[in-house]
């Protein structure tokens, strides 16, 4: 039946292409972090780390004159950072969703693109977790909300979503990590059997722990990665549910509603897989990968973002129905300023780019061109920045008393600040792109291996 | 080169199948201290050489998340309700619904950690140095071969035997691995 399921998913399209062999996987593979790097990588690698530059340049002007540079003010005093937070670490758990989900269901397509994805979540969860730390204006007490004993002899307040959205973050991380480098063990053992310069051999070396594929490691491994993922599957989701509970926490119109935990998910799917497809069609062209990333895969996960933008268009929907069932002027007031007053562009823009232009994924000659799954997936990401736009400013913009409401216009350096942590995330990128294999290569030869049996 | 300094008799084998129909035969030889190097798990090949796999790794990581359950509930207990109580909204110090969501991250997290450690455990891993690596070929037990070796120490063991058995299921090549 899963063999079945997988004909569907890739609608005719091969798997793996018949001419690529249990050696040659292995060796283009790790051909591309043994070899020299090819000029493209160095001229990615330095617009990178410029852009990185511009993150440093923004984060010590803010340590140096605090939140006031930003546009942020009463009563929009949450920005830039927190919806780029939210924004980054949605993008971070479609990571995950590729990654552990669908090795839950067991299908092949996700083989050749897990560690393209766990790469991606890892990179966005380092501007993810910088971004609450610059918002907090006394960036250097960040740690107070560790629960540890101090001499002030007080706790961090557990009842909080802001502090379970904190532990949810910091386990989720670090599992995350956990769970990547057992899926690189095989691989990181492949290229260390591969490298032939000491520096590489040793490097390598150290790094596989001395992997051998035994059957006795295999069969620990297996065990270990399938609790692994079946642990991950639940908890992304957890972590995306809780940022939504941040906001549903407060009374603020706009937030307070007890669809935000699921809502948020389902934008974390879209935006996640979004960005997972652009990333698989870069490094399917970079690294001349189109011999196990094939249109089947492109169309896999253009299905699965088809699905994301529907249910995330089923919470639109309730979004726009609630304030109008329910008997509340200052949630009508707010709902009606967003979808006509001053931001009124980002809200219609959000909705076309996120529930409307995907529907195109519906015909299957969209889904197996490159050039129109990478626009609709741009779409996607710009789009869900500015939903988080909307919820975020919208939402304070229209407090529930006129005298709470204000305008929030953004500063030279929120811009910097998003330009820079989209650096940040590149620059990581580039650099596991160069350090790590970047297709799971003991999964593609098990695949292979299937695929010459039947 | 002494008997004594032989870790054991490698063969080469081109095919899953051909190391699992190796495997078998010397399982039913009587030879038990064997182990293969496989690119990709092969299961039937695990089942024939570790007929006998107690199911220890999943019990291990419930330890760890129960270990973590308790602990990140204590801890949120201890703080709210003993160490610094404080009335939020007339809600009572042990507030437990709020205490789930932080419960449950800590609980999968001690999980994963002991997964991911018991995993090294059970490996015998890191260990950088290990008498496999120096059969001949072995780079590519990684990559598109795979291998079969007999122990010394086990009390069938016979190099000159191995060779004939090893050579009846098409090995590629063998070799005696020094320690």
């Amino acid at each position: 039946m899963t063999q079945a399921i997988d004909k569907a998913q890739g609608d005719g399209a091969p798997l793996i292409e018949s001419e690529v062999t249990l050696a040659s996987v292995s060796e283009h593979v790790s051909n591309l972090v043994l070899r020299p790097a090819p000029r493209w990588w160095w001229i990615g690698f330095g617009l990178s780390f410029t852009l990185f530059l511009v993150l440093v340049v923004a984060a010590a002007w803010l340590f140096i004159n605090g939140v006031g540079t930003w546009g942020i003010n009463i009563p929009v005093a949450w920005g830039f950072a927190i919806l780029e937070y939210v924004w980054w670490i949605a993008l971070a758990s479609g990571g995950t969703i590729v990654s552990a989900l669908f090795y839950l269901t067991r299908s092949e397509w996700r083989s050749a693109t897990n560690r393209i994805a766990e790469s991606m979540m890892l990179c966005a969860a380092a501007p993810a977790g910088l971004l609450p730390i610059f918002h907090i204006g006394r960036q250097g007490l960040f740690y107070w909300i560790f629960a540890y004993p101090n001499v002030m002899g007080i706790w961090p307040q557990f009842r909080s979503p802001l502090l379970w959205d904190f532990v949810c973050v910091i386990c989720y991380v670090i599992m995350s990590i956990m769970f990547y480098y057992v899926g690189l063990l095989p691989d990181l053992a492949t290229v260390r059997d591969r490298a032939r310069t000491r520096t590489q051999q040793i490097f390598y070396g150290v790094l596989a722990l001395g992997w051998r594929g035994s059957a006795r490691h295999w069969a620990n491994y297996k065990t270990v990665y399938f609790i692994m993922a079946a642990i991950m599957a639940p908890m992304v989701i957890s972590v995306h549910s809780v940022v939504g509970l941040d906001f549903a926490g407060g009374l603020t119109p706009g937030w307070h509603s007890t669809q935000f935990p699921p809502y948020f998910f389902f934008g974390a799917v879209i935006s996640g897989l979004a960005l997972v497809i652009m990333l698989t069609i870069g490094v399917r062209h970079g690294c001349h990968l189109q011999g196990v990333i094939t249109e089947h895969h492109l169309n896999a996960l253009g299905k699965v973002m088809l699905v994301g933008s529907l249910m995330l268009t089923y919470s639109y929907v309730w979004e726009a129905f609630g304030p109008f069932y329910a008997s509340d002027v200052a949630e009508r007031t707010m709902f009606l300023e967003r979808v006509s007053g001053l931001y009124a562009g980002t809200f219609w823009a959000k909705t076309i780019l996120n529930a409307v232009i995907p529907q195109l994924l519906w015909l299957p000659w969209v889904r197996r061109s490159e050039v129109l799954l990478f626009l609709i997936s741009l779409g996607i990401i710009i789009g869900m920045w500015l939903e988080r736009f909307v919820i975020v400013v919208t939402s304070l913009h229209r407090n529930w008393t006129p005298s709470m409401w204000g305008n929030f216009y953004p500063t030279f350096w929120d811009w910097a600040t998003l330009a820079g942590t989209i650096g940040l995330f590149l620059t990581l990128f580039f650099l596991i792109l160069r350090l790590l294999p970047i297709v799971s290569i003991a999964e593609m030869r098990e695949i292979i291996h299937k695929d010459k049996r039947t | 080169m002494s008997e004594n300094a032989v870790y054991g008799m490698m063969a080469e084998f081109a095919t899953p199948d051909a190391v699992t129909a190796a495997a078998r035969g010397l399982h039913l030889n009587g030879f038990r201290y064997m182990e293969a190097y496989t690119p990709f798990p092969v299961e039937e090949l695990d089942r024939v050489l570790h007929p006998r796999r107690r199911p220890w790794l999943p019990i291990i990581i419930f330890g760890g998340a129960v270990l973590g359950a308790v602990y990140s509930y204590f801890l949120q207990y201890w703080a709210a309700v003993l160490d610094y109580p404080l009335n939020v909204g007339g809600r009572p110090y042990n507030s437990w619904p709020a205490f789930t969501v932080s419960s449950f991250e800590v609980t999968v997290l001690f999980a994963v950690t002991a997964a991911f450690a018991a995993l090294l455990l059970f490996c015998r891993l890191p260990r950088l140095y290990h008498p496999a690596f120096n059969a001949p070929d072995f780079d590519r037990a990684s990559q598109d071969r795979f291998f079969l070796c007999v122990e010394a120490r086990d009390r069938w063991f016979d190099a000159e035997r191995l060779r004939d058995i090893f050579a009846r299921h098409d090995a590629v090549r063998v070799s005696l691995v020094p320690q």
